[in-house]
């Protein structure tokens, strides 16, 4: 469990990053910091391990308040993904993998081989191990970002826009899979994202952020579509785009949004929209 | 064209090869003067450039710094030096040193704080949120990601080095200048153009030597990583 | 310092600084002029780059005094000649140069020139209107390097009896004398610092956008 109680964050400069939050992050969840850019949302994740303290307020995971740990340790026991990867250009996909377990002092034998079932559980061929970055595809090179995080089994994954950087098609499947690997791994994830669809598949709880952090709605995927706090997270999330209806075309159920365009087709008459 | 094959005629002659004053000698004290001075400059300036890459502080007053030395007369320097150290006079190759880190110092301080600045700071985050500590960062990111600068500042410095230290013969000193100077006190172009090629020779060996150390040197992931080939490190 | 001395010998003094920057300014002015074609060659041909980059590596690499003393028999001028210093210096500058100025058209890009020929730009155009003014700001650094380097190089020429403010490192080293070196490497320094002001004011007139890159660097 994560815990922000009441973080302010400060700059040297005057700007005002985040402004008095507060959030607990259940263990096993994935909770989704979803804002603009500019909101403070990865500032609010960066606190976590520590890449960033907050000038006033606590962070605390599981009641442990991470002001007193090593940052260093703490990194290490945390994984993070980041938009760009984040890589290590001149060091190949295995020595990228096995980053973190050899910091914790394993032998190069067990990292390694801890680097191949990690290749596996995030779908990609052993053939790609001795590969450097580079020669990677955008798609493979994020995969590689969560193997390297998930690689001394964290409790908590942190994740910054980690599909931002991949096309459309590649990202749809990241987040299937994603979403299979926390079936099985049941992590504690804070996932960060300015895509609102991402963010719905992905979180069981949904925190639409203002600037300074400031908390302009909470609640469950379907919580925040159903009833809107206000035109701020309407408008947010898409406004007339989600306000849908169905018509009649053809013999068949067409869905169409508030402006008159057609998103879909309705595929039974239980009303799932496709 | 005929001093060319007077000094080559010189150059061959084994008669003057042996001895205190032989070339051979002349070479060794020369590399020595070099490597007394590289080490010096290397202590100095890798420490300092890696500090400023790594953290950006200071990085005005070493552009300033190492601006200001450039301008700085390497000859006028040295003979300044000579004649006010209490040791300069006596002890020659003080001054001498001091000269030649000086030189040393600007072209592999730059390197080192330009390379480390130019690595990817996203590489640098990703590193530092996995669990590197700043130790760490620097020794396995930040200094294999800049080889090829550092390797760049090495040469550089190498070069100046090796060609000032031709200067150090004006105070006494041993070194391959010594040629030159001797054989211009008493009009002996032979030798004077003798030393002349010695010293540009061992320059561009060493500059060929070192493009050498650098493929050995920089690792295969880092030439990958900055997508230049082995070949066309720039 | 004893100042005694200095009023005493300004005379000479202007005389020697007025040596160095009559060797100095050629060099200066040449080096630009030459290695700004052959950087341009090189940046649009790989072969000619093959060959160029590593020749201006290779002359760099030169000592200077060895330089000084084996020009008069390749030139055929006599050793005590300044046209050797001007030479030697000016193959320096040109070293220096095409390999800033390389690296300065290639940070142009291939696209910025793609979109000025597309644009409707022939290619001599594209050089004069689009690669050049680009290139200016690192030409411009380059040859601030260029001009400090070469009045810090012309006093070795002092070394083979060429007159420039050299000559007072070693005349005041032979007399024992640290007020001479001291006019000498105060000398130095002072020509440097006003031929950089003379060019980085010749800059801001021909490249009058750099200042304004420049403080929204800053």
């Amino acid at each position: 469990m994560i815990r922000f109680d009441h973080v302010h964050k400060e700059y040297p400069d005057g700007t005002i990053a985040v402004d008095d939050f507060t959030l607990e992050v259940p263990s096993h969840e994935v909770v989704v910091l979803l804002g603009s850019s500019g909101c403070g949302k990865t500032t609010l994740m960066r606190m976590v391990n520590r890449m960033v303290d907050p000038s006033s307020g606590s962070v605390s995971i599981d009641g442990d308040d991470v002001a007193h740990s090593d940052p260093v340790k703490l990194r290490r026991s945390i994984g993070y993904v980041m938009q760009s990867g984040g890589l290590l250009p001149h060091r190949t996909v295995v020595d990228n993998i096995a980053t973190v377990p050899l910091l914790l002092g394993a032998t190069r034998r067990s990292a390694h081989a801890r680097a191949s079932e990690l290749l596996d559980l995030v779908g990609l061929e052993q053939s790609v191990a001795k590969r450097y970055p580079s020669q990677l595809s955008g798609g493979q090179r994020q995969r590689i970002g969560v193997a390297r995080a998930l690689a001394s089994d964290p409790n908590i994954l942190l994740m910054d826009e980690p599909f931002g950087a991949v096309d459309p098609v590649v990202r749809a499947e990241l987040q299937r899979e994603l979403l299979h690997l926390q079936n099985e791994l049941a992590k504690t994830i804070l996932f960060v994202t300015h895509d609102v669809d991402e963010a719905f598949l992905l979180g069981q709880q949904v925190l639409v952020l203002r600037t300074g952090a400031e908390v302009a709605q909470h609640g469950s995927p379907a919580n925040i579509l159903l009833d809107p706090a206000d035109d701020f997270v309407a408008n947010f999330i898409g406004g007339p785009r989600r306000h849908l209806r169905t018509e009649m075309r053809d013999g068949r159920h067409i869905v169409v949004d508030a402006a008159g365009h057609v998103t879909g087709v309705l595929q039974d008459d239980r009303g799932a929209a496709g | 064209m005929i001093q060319f094959a007077d000094a080559f005629a010189w150059l061959v002659d084994p008669a003057n090869w042996p001895g205190p004053n032989g070339i051979t000698a002349r070479i060794l004290e020369h590399l020595w003067y070099c490597l007394l001075a590289l080490v010096l400059a290397l202590v100095i300036a890798m420490p300092a450039g890696l500090y400023i890459g790594h953290t950006g502080k200071g990085r005005a007053l070493a552009i300033g710094l190492t601006g200001a030395l450039r301008a700085l007369p390497s000859l006028g320097l040295l003979t300044l030096l000579a004649v006010t150290m209490s040791l300069g006079l006596r002890l020659a190759i003080v001054p001498s040193t001091i000269v030649l880190a000086i030189l040393a110092i600007p072209p592999l301080l730059a390197a080192a704080y330009s390379g480390v600045e130019a690595v990817d700071p996203d590489v640098v985050d990703g590193a530092r949120a996995s669990g590197l500590n700043e130790w760490q960062i620097v020794g396995r990111v930040e200094v294999p990601l800049a080889a090829p600068l550092l390797v760049g500042g090495l040469r550089s410095a190498v070069l100046q080095v090796i060609a000032t230290a031709t200067l150090s013969a004006f105070l006494g000193l041993g070194g391959l200048g010594r040629f030159i100077l001797d054989g211009q006190a008493v009009a002996d172009y032979t030798r004077m153009l003798g030393g002349a090629i010695l010293v540009i020779a061992l320059a561009l060996i060493l500059d060929g030597g070192i493009l050498l150390l650098q493929r050995w040197l920089v690792p295969s992931g880092v030439s990958i990583a900055l997508g230049t080939g082995r070949l066309e490190g720039r | 310092m004893r100042f005694d001395w200095v009023a005493d010998n300004m005379g000479q003094i202007l005389m020697m600084s007025w040596a160095h920057v009559q060797v100095s300014v050629l060099p200066i002015f040449l080096s630009l002029l030459i290695a700004v074609p052959i950087a341009w060659w090189a940046h649009r041909q790989k072969s000619a780059r093959r060959v160029l980059v590593p020749i201006s590596g290779v002359l760099y690499a030169l000592p200077s005094l060895p330089l000084f003393v084996l020009l008069p028999v390749v030139l055929g001028t006599r050793i005590l000649d300044p046209l050797n210093l001007v030479v030697a210096l000016t193959l320096y500058g040109v070293a220096l140069l095409v390999r800033t100025a390389v690296d300065a058209f290639d940070s142009v890009g291939r696209i910025i020139r793609d979109d000025a020929l597309a644009i409707g730009h022939s290619p001599r155009q594209v050089f004069w209107r689009v690669a050049l003014p680009l290139a200016g700001p690192p030409l411009l650094a380059g040859t601030r390097v260029v001009s400090a380097s070469t009045l810090s190089l012309v006093s070795v020429g002092a070394l083979i009896g060429v007159p420039s403010l050299g000559y007072f490192f070693t005349n005041g080293y032979q007399r024992g004398f640290p007020t001479e070196i001291m006019v000498g490497v105060i000398g130095t320094v002072v020509l440097a610092v006003i031929f950089d002001v003379i060019i980085v004011v010749a800059g801001r007139l021909l490249l009058p956008w750099v200042r304004a890159t420049d403080r929204r660097r800053g």
